[in-house]
């Protein structure tokens, strides 16, 4: 008798237990990201204390005023990834900017790979398109970055993507400015 | 007895409950999710086929010498864009695969169209052609990561469906049928070119 009441029992407590859901392996082969220690991590070891405390200043600043949370991270090593595989995973690893809005930036420069990218959340797509954020990466910062000014390409690249999220410029006059198809 | 007939009874609110939590209510959340994805997948790839009348149109300005690159490319998007695959297609190998491979098939020709770009200094810095360039670029990335979530939704689908205890809701209650993962993880010709500020190759 006792055998039968058990069973009801035994049933509610195992089947749960084995239908948590697998892990999917993408997840397994994640590199060892940097830990998010504030708006400027700085792996690579590239900038001094006082461009990080100018780059964290005008970041705190920009997601005070207007929300959006903007992040600087030098890379020691992409661990063979490309960068735009690294920068995607280590953007969703960190989850940067509000879940709701996905107004996160972040601004990637992996020194010894020699590549940079910047990582655009998708709420700020129509804000930092992909043509000024390849314009920004190509005007202001891979010159520095080539004649290994890496502060100031990173300084230059900043300036130009804050004054970019500060813009009271609507989505269409943005998207006219930087020649997007839409 | 009715004690026996009532503990018979109780097993079956017990099963149920118990299956709930695996099976009866995630098999329709895990393939709406696989669905959903699918539908980001459709929509990036549209997006490039959107882009593309216009680099032809700029290329064809500088670059009138690439005419036979430039059909190329505008006939394997007429392919592209002809193959449309629904969301409930996807239980449907054949189909999948089609969509695939005319997908890559402008891919690669959209590849050798940006590498004979190379040769055209004037175009290569005329700033339509940039934006265009660095919208591609981004277009190519968005879809490499849409096809990698998709690919994820897809395994936690299929093995959910294929796993005990929710394989006994997929079967008696959904007719649940694997869905189709995308093959190839994107050739190298859907690789965006790297921003590099170095000598060495990015």
């Amino acid at each position: 008798m006792l055998r039968f009441a058990l069973l009801p029992a035994l049933l509610l407590l195992t089947v749960p237990a084995a239908c948590r859901q697998p892990t999917p392996a993408a997840q397994a082969a994640e590199p060892h990201f940097p830990t998010l220690t504030g708006r400027v991590v700085d792996q690579a070891d590239l900038l001094s204390p006082q461009v990080e405390a100018r780059l964290a200043a005008q970041s705190e600043a920009v997601e005070r005023e207007i929300g959006p949370q903007y992040v600087i991270v030098t890379v020691s090593s992409l661990h063979g990834l490309a960068i735009e595989d690294y920068g995607v995973k280590l953007g969703r690893r960190w989850g940067i900017g509000s879940k709701a809005r996905n107004d996160g930036l972040l601004l990637i420069v992996a020194p010894h790979e020699n590549v940079a990218r910047i990582e655009v959340g998708y709420g700020l797509e129509k804000r930092v398109t992909d043509a000024f954020a390849a314009r920004v990466m190509r005007e202001k910062m891979v010159p520095r970055f080539k004649a290994g000014d890496f502060p100031g390409g990173i300084e230059a690249g900043s300036a130009e993507l804050v004054r970019r999220l500060r813009s009271k410029q609507t989505d269409r006059e943005i998207a006219v400015e930087d020649r997007m198809v839409i | 007895m009715t004690r026996t007939r009532l503990n018979a009874l109780l097993l079956v609110p017990a099963a149920a409950i118990s299956l709930s939590g695996c099976g009866i209510n995630s098999i329709p959340t895990a393939e709406e999710n696989a669905k959903a994805r699918w539908a980001d997948v459709q929509n990036q790839y549209q997006r490039r086929a959107d882009l593309i009348p216009n680099l032809v149109e700029t290329v064809k300005g500088y670059a009138a010498q690439e005419k036979s690159t430039l059909t190329a490319v505008t006939e394997a998007r007429a392919k592209a864009t002809s193959i449309q695959v629904s969301a409930n297609d996807l239980t449907d190998p054949a189909k999948v695969q089609q969509f695939e491979q005319a997908q890559g098939q402008l891919s690669q020709s959209l590849g050798r169209l940006l590498v004979s770009v190379e040769a055209y200094p004037d175009l290569k810095s005329n700033q339509n052609f940039l934006a265009l360039q660095s919208q591609l670029e981004g277009t190519e990335n968005r879809i490499t990561v849409a096809r990698g979530d998709y690919n994820n939704a897809v395994q936690s689908y299929n093995t959910q469906i294929r796993t005990f205890p929710a394989v006994i809701g997929a079967k008696v209650f959904y007719g649940s049928k694997p869905m189709t993962p995308f093959q190839a993880t994107s050739p190298n010709a859907e690789k965006a070119p790297t921003v590099s500020f170095g000598n060495s190759a990015g």
